[in-house]
């Protein structure tokens, strides 16, 4: 499992350097194509990571709700606070992830 | 994302796009704000009535957060919130840009809630006692190490909220770019023009769930994000607001980013 895990991490960073090695001398650098998969790796990652937390999130708060259906209202406001923080966390990746394909500040 | 994106149909030449829009949002907002008062009655009908469903929301929600004290910065907090919102709401009308969606206009609403608390803070109490305030409640070995933290924490604050708006919207427009990309002439509706029997039936069924996948699901995603997002906005600034305003004898409990 590990293994082809690794197999598979490798041969996604190997295949566009493999692939682009023929035509970067002649077109520049190498960070372009590192960046595009920084970027899709690192939006994955936050993704994944953010949603994971998200869920716990979420669960307590329903936990809480079902528990306290009374205190439904102030629990569902500090839910939605504690999401929003949670999600910029996440957002931060994207816009980094933005600026490394449209913005491209190292070529 | 010049490939992809098609310019919106207004465009005013030497003018960037999200500050002609800011001020279609002004006038948006200014021809509301003058119907709704324009002759104000007793029993509101119309934009009155609609006008004053908004603030009565908005009202309860300040009443909630930040108490009795609160009512004093409505002013700004539904400027805030109504521009944001409106704004944001842009997003979801073809061809036009969104404001909310340019790292300008978010930066340039939080550098306002964060001068603005601060001054709230500073002279409601006092900049000495409001400087004291970021030490918090720890031993006094540990009062200028948390002080510094509270220093970049409070920096980080309006970072945080312009990134986290620009981030929604952008996002949001980015994905609904590459999904009219993928439906446009060079995707499906191209192979289903293409000619061929496979292509009219793949690209024609492929073109169907894709716009049933944008109406009925990514448009209600960006009208809720987008009324989000806006609360989210609002009800931060009312935590700043009433973080500065409490007695340092509190400490401070409602610590938020």
């Amino acid at each position: 499992m590990r293994r082809t895990l690794m197999l598979t991490v490798l041969a996604t960073l190997g295949a566009p350097v493999l692939a682009h090695a023929a035509d970067a001398a002649t077109s520049g650098g190498w960070v372009g194509p590192f960046a595009v998969i920084a970027a899709g790796l690192g939006m994955a990652l936050a993704a994944g990571l953010c949603g994971l937390g998200q869920g716990r999130a979420v669960a307590s708060a329903v936990d809480a709700m079902a528990r306290q259906p009374g205190a439904a209202a102030r629990i569902q406001t500090a839910m939605i606070i504690g999401l929003a923080l949670i999600e910029s966390l996440a957002i931060y990746v994207l816009v980094v992830a933005m600026i490394l394909l449209f913005v491209q500040p190292i070529k | 994302m010049d490939v992809i994106e098609h310019p919106p149909i207004f465009h005013l030449p030497g003018i960037p796009d999200h500050v002609t829009y800011t001020w279609l949002v002004m006038i948006v907002l200014g021809a509301l704000a003058l119907a709704a008062s324009r002759n104000m009655a007793l029993v509101p009908r119309g934009v009155q009535n609609l006008m004053e469903v908004v603030l009565e929301q908005i009202l309860g929600l300040i009443d909630d957060v930040m108490g009795p004290e609160g009512r004093r910065y409505l002013p700004l907090i539904a400027t805030l919130g109504l521009f944001i919102l409106v704004g944001n709401l842009m997003s979801v009308v073809p061809g036009f840009a969104t404001p909310t969606a340019n790292l300008n206009t978010t930066a340039a609403c939080a550098l306002i809630v964060f001068l603005t608390y601060h001054w709230i803070g500073i002279r409601k109490q006092g900049a000495l006692t409001y400087l004291k305030h970021f030490m918090g409640p720890v031993p006094l070995p540990l009062k200028p190490l948390m002080f510094v933290i509270e220093i970049i924490s409070h920096l980080a604050r309006p970072l945080s909220l312009s990134l986290r708006l620009f981030g929604n919207m952008t996002g949001g427009h980015i994905l609904l770019a590459i999904i009219f990309f993928l439906m446009g002439l060079q995707g499906l509706i191209g192979w289903a023009l293409s000619g061929s029997g496979a292509g009219a039936v793949i690209g024609g069924l492929g073109g169907l769930i894709m716009v049933a996948f944008t109406v009925g699901f990514l448009y209600p995603l960006k009208l809720l994000v987008a009324l989000l997002q806006a609360f989210i906005f609002i009800m931060l600034t009312m935590l700043y607001i009433s973080g500065a305003i409490e007695e340092a004898e509190h400490g401070h409990e409602a610590q938020h980013h």
